[in-house]
C-alpha cells in the first residue's frame, strides 16, 4: 500500500526540538509528512486572498500552502496543522486554517499545538486517523454490520466487547481495566455467553482503545484501528445518522475527543484535555466523595443546580477541594453533583469543541454519557439537544465489531 | 532519541550567488573549478556552494569576486550542500530559507547599483537610505482637496 | 574587525555587504551550522532539539511559546556577543528562521537595549535607493568602533 502523505502546515516545530517526533509519529503509521512546494509568488497571492493579516512570515506561508491545497495545485492525502501551544498569533491561524480546509475540500484535517515536550507518541492517535481516514475511506463507507463479529474496546478506565450478528447487537461484556490482556479476555466471555456463541463461530474481530495494539495482536484481530475514526462509526451508527454532518463527543477516562463527521468520516477532530479535571476521572472521584455509584451520579445531578457552587478549576485537585469545601459549606449533594457535570462539560467545551464545526446532531458517546447530568451540561453550553444513542458506552467496541465485518470475505 | 554523529565537521558552507548580465552560474562555476584546489564545489541555479575549511574557501571567494564584483553576493550556509535535511526531494517543498533568497534577488540590481557607485562618492558623504516609516499616510492637503472635489 | 548582528539573520544582501565591508556578519547560518557539526541527539532538521527551547529560558519566559525560546536559543548569544546591528524593517519574506513575528520582536528589543550602534534601513526599491542603501551601510560599518576595513 502506498504512504499516504500528510501535509504539514506548522509554525515552529523544528525550532522547539519537535519536528522529528512529528516525522516519527507519521511513519509509524506509513506515513510521510511533506510540506507543499508553493513559489514566493503563489505565497505573496495566497496569503492576501486569504484575508487573514498575520505578521509571522511562517504563518503566511502556512496560509499560502493551505490554498494550495484547498485549489488542488498540490496534492495530499491528509492535513496536519501544527503551531507553538499559547501562541495567540498561530492559534487564530490554525483555527481559521483548519474551518477552510474542512470547508472546502474533502482533506481530513487535525491540529495540535505542541510544546517542546510533545512526543511522537502523543501525535500517534490522531497520525494514524488521518491516514486511516486517507487509506480506508472504502472501509468508513460501511453502514451495515453483516455476520458474526466481534468488537473489543480496550480503554484507559474500562474494556467493552460487543458480539454483532445481521446488523444487531446480541452480546455486550463491560468490565473495568485492570490488566489491559485479562480484561480484555473477561469481556469477551460476558459478551459470548450473552450472545451464546462460542469464541471460533466469530467470523471477524475488530479492536480499538489504548490496548488495541495488544489486544489485537493477543486475539488475531482482523482490524486494530485508533478510537477517533471507529468511534465515529460507531456513534452516527448507533445513532441513525450515518448520512450528512453530526458532531461526536466522548469525555474520556483519560482524555476526550470531538469530532466532527461527516457522512461518517471524520472531517476534523481534536483529542486530550489539559487536565484530568476536565475527565471521566473528575467525575468518578466526585461521586465516591458523594458516597454514591457513578451511576447514581447523574440522576442526582439532574435534581441539582450547578450555580449554587463555585467550582471552576481546571484541576483535579483543586476541582475536588472545591467540592470538599463547597460540602462543608452545607451545600446539597445534589448542587455539587451539578456542578461537577457543569464543570467537565465547561472545560470540554472551552478546550476542545472550540477547535471543531459544532454541527447537529451532536452525539455523546463513551461511558461518561450515560451520566445525564453531564449530557444535560453540556446540551445547555451548546444549546441543543444532545443525542445518546443506545448502548453508547460501548461505542469503541460496536464501531469495531461493524467495520470488521468489511474483513469477512477477506478470511 | 539517536545518536548523531555530524559529518563535515570543521567545515564551512558559502552560498556564491550570481546575478549578472555578463555571468551565468556555469561560467562561475567553470572559473571556480579552475582556482578550487580541492574544495568542494557544487552548482547550483544560481550560482555555487562552496564546502571546505574555512581558509580555503574564503580564498575562493576572495578570488570569485573579483570575476564580477558587483553581481556576485555571498552568504553563510548552515548545511553542507545536498543535506537531506534541506533537500527539496525530501521535504516535498523547498526550505523555508529558499522563498527569503528569492525575494532578495528579486531586488538585488538595486545592489548592485549601489556597489558600482561606490567609487563614486566619499566614504564620508552624507547618505540617504531608505528607512521604513510604516505605511504611507495621506497628505491633509490632499485629503482636504479629495473631499473639496467630491462637495462640488 | 567587528560582530555585527544581521536582521533578517538570513539576509544574503546584508551577509555579502557586511562581510565585502571587511566584518563579520553574525547570520543564522553560523548558529545552525554549529548545530549540525556538534555530536548528540538526533533531532532533524535543524539539530533543535527539545533541550533548546529551555536554553532559550535565559530570554523568554516559560509562558512564551517553545518556537520562540527555540529560535531565542540561536539569537540570544549573538545578540550578546554583536558590537552593532543592520536591521532592515520590512523583512516580510524571510521564513524559517526568521519565521516568528514575536521572536523578531523581541530580537529587535534586546538589540536596542544593548546600545550598540544600530543601523536601520527598509529594502531599496529604486536602483537610487540601492545606491544610498549600499553607501549608507558601508558609511555605517566604517563608522563603528573596531574598524577593521
Amino acid at each position: 500500500m502506498s504512504r499516504v502523505r500528510i501535509a504539514q502546515l506548522s509554525c515552529g516545530p523544528e525550532y522547539s526540538g519537535v519536528q522529528n517526533e512529528i516525522a516519527k509519529a507519521a511513519q509509524s503509521v506509513d506515513a510521510e509528512v511533506f510540506f507543499p512546494d508553493i513559489t514566493l509568488k503563489d505565497i505573496r497571492s495566497g496569503f492576501d486572498l486569504f484575508g487573514l493579516d498575520v505578521r509571522s512570515p511562517d504563518l503566511k506561508l502556512a496560509i499560502a500552502r493551505a490554498r494550495a491545497l484547498v485549489e488542488g495545485t498540490i496534492e495530499a492525502d491528509a492535513v496536519f496543522i501544527a503551531t507553538c501551544f499559547r501562541c495567540a498569533e498561530a492559534a487564530i491561524v490554525r483555527n481559521e486554517l483548519r474551518r477552510y480546509i474542512h470547508e472546502n475540500s474533502r482533506l481530513p484535517v487535525v491540529s495540535y499545538s505542541f510544546t517542546e515536550r510533545t512526543t511522537a507518541g502523543t501525535l500517534l492517535t490522531r497520525m494514524e486517523a488521518l491516514t486511516t481516514i486517507a487509506r480506508r475511506r472504502a472501509l468508513l463507507a460501511r453502514e451495515v454490520q453483516e455476520g458474526l463479529t466481534l468488537g473489543v474496546d480496550s480503554g484507559s478506565s474500562t474494556t467493552k466487547a460487543i458480539v454483532m450478528q445481521d446488523d444487531q447487537i446480541i452480546g455486550t461484556g463491560w468490565l473495568p481495566t485492570t490488566g489491559v490482556l485479562k480484561s480484555a479476555e473477561d469481556v469477551i466471555d460476558l459478551a459470548l455467553n450473552e450472545a451464546g456463541v462460542a469464541r471460533e463461530q466469530i467470523q471477524a474481530v475488530g479492536t480499538t482503545g489504548y490496548g488495541r495494539f495488544l489486544v489485537g495482536e493477543k486475539i488475531g484481530a482482523d482490524l486494530i484501528q485508533e478510537e477517533l475514526t471507529v468511534n465515529s462509526k460507531g456513534a452516527v451508527y448507533l445513532a441513525d445518522s450515518q448520512r450528512g454532518s453530526s458532531t461526536v463527543i466522548d469525555i474520556g477516562g483519560m482524555d476526550n475527543k470531538a469530532i466532527s463527521v461527516q457522512d461518517g468520516i471524520p472531517g476534523t477532530f481534536t483529542m486530550g484535555g489539559i487536565c484530568a479535571g476536565a475527565s471521566g476521572r473528575f467525575l468518578e472521584m466526585t461521586a465516591k466523595r458523594l458516597g454514591v455509584d457513578i451511576t447514581e451520579l447523574g440522576p442526582l445531578a439532574m435534581k441539582g443546580m450547578s450555580t449554587m457552587v463555585p467550582m471552576n478549576s481546571y484541576c483535579i485537585v483543586f476541582g475536588t477541594q472545591s467540592l470538599v469545601n463547597a460540602l462543608a459549606a452545607g451545600s446539597s449533594p445534589e448542587d455539587v453533583a451539578a456542578a461537577a457535570c457543569h464543570s467537565v462539560a465547561e472545560q470540554v467545551f472551552e478546550q476542545q469543541l472550540q477547535e471543531v464545526d459544532i454541527k447537529e446532531p451532536v452525539i455523546m458517546v463513551g461511558g461518561t454519557s450515560l451520566i445525564q447530568g453531564l449530557v444535560r451540561a453540556m446540551g445547555d453550553l451548546l444549546q441543543t439537544e444532545i443525542v445518546v444513542p443506545p448502548h453508547s458506552q460501548y461505542i469503541g467496541a460496536v464501531g469495531s465489531a461493524l467495520l470488521s465485518s468489511g474483513f469477512i470475505k477477506d478470511r | 532519541m539517536k545518536e548523531y554523529i555530524p559529518r563535515f565537521v570543521g567545515t564551512v558552507t558559502k552560498y556564491v550567488f550570481v546575478e549578472s548580465p555578463d555571468m551565468t552560474p556555469a561560467d562561475l562555476a567553470i572559473r571556480a573549478y579552475e582556482i578550487s584546489q580541492g574544495v568542494m564545489i557544487k552548482e547550483t541555479c544560481f550560482g555555487l556552494q562552496i564546502t571546505g575549511r574555512p581558509e580555503e574557501v574564503d580564498a575562493i571567494i576572495t578570488r570569485l569576486r573579483t570575476f564580477d564584483p558587483s553581481h556576485i553576493f555571498v552568504k553563510d550556509r548552515g548545511f553542507p550542500p545536498g543535506d537531506p535535511r534541506r533537500c527539496r526531494a525530501n521535504l516535498g517543498g523547498a526550505r523555508p530559507g529558499y522563498y527569503g533568497h528569492e525575494f532578495e534577488i528579486s531586488l538585488i540590481r538595486h545592489i548592485s547599483r549601489g556597489i558600482e557607485e561606490l567609487s563614486q562618492r566619499g566614504a564620508d558623504a552624507p547618505v540617504h537610505p531608505p528607512v521604513y516609516s510604516g505605511p504611507a499616510g495621506l497628505d491633509a492637503r490632499r485629503l482636504q482637496e479629495i473631499i473639496e472635489s467630491q462637495e462640488s | 574587525m567587528a560582530k555585527v548582528f544581521i536582521y533578517p539573520t538570513t539576509s544574503l544582501i546584508l551577509s555579502d555587504l557586511v562581510a565585502r565591508f571587511g566584518h563579520q556578519p553574525l547570520s543564522a547560518a553560523l548558529q545552525i551550522r554549529e548545530k549540525i557539526q556538534t555530536p548528540g541527539l538526533e533531532s532533524p532538521p535543524l539539530q533543535i532539539t527539545p533541550e533548546d527551547p529551555k536554553k532559550g529560558l535565559k530570554y523568554a519566559a516559560v509562558e512564551v511559546p517553545s518556537g520562540v525560546r527555540g529560535r531565542m536559543s540561536l539569537y540570544g548569544p549573538m545578540i550578546e556577543e554583536a558590537q552593532a546591528a543592520v536591521i532592515i524593517h520590512d523583512a516580510d519574506f524571510s521564513f524559517g528562521c526568521m519565521g516568528c513575528a514575536r521572536t523578531n520582536e523581541l530580537i529587535q528589543f534586546l538589540l536596542r537595549k544593548r546600545e550598540i550602534p544600530i543601523l536601520d534601513l527598509r529594502y531599496p526599491r529604486t536602483d537610487e535607493e540601492g545606491i544610498e542603501f549600499v553607501a549608507a551601510i558601508r558609511k555605517f560599518l566604517q563608522e563603528i568602533p573596531g574598524d577593521g576595513s
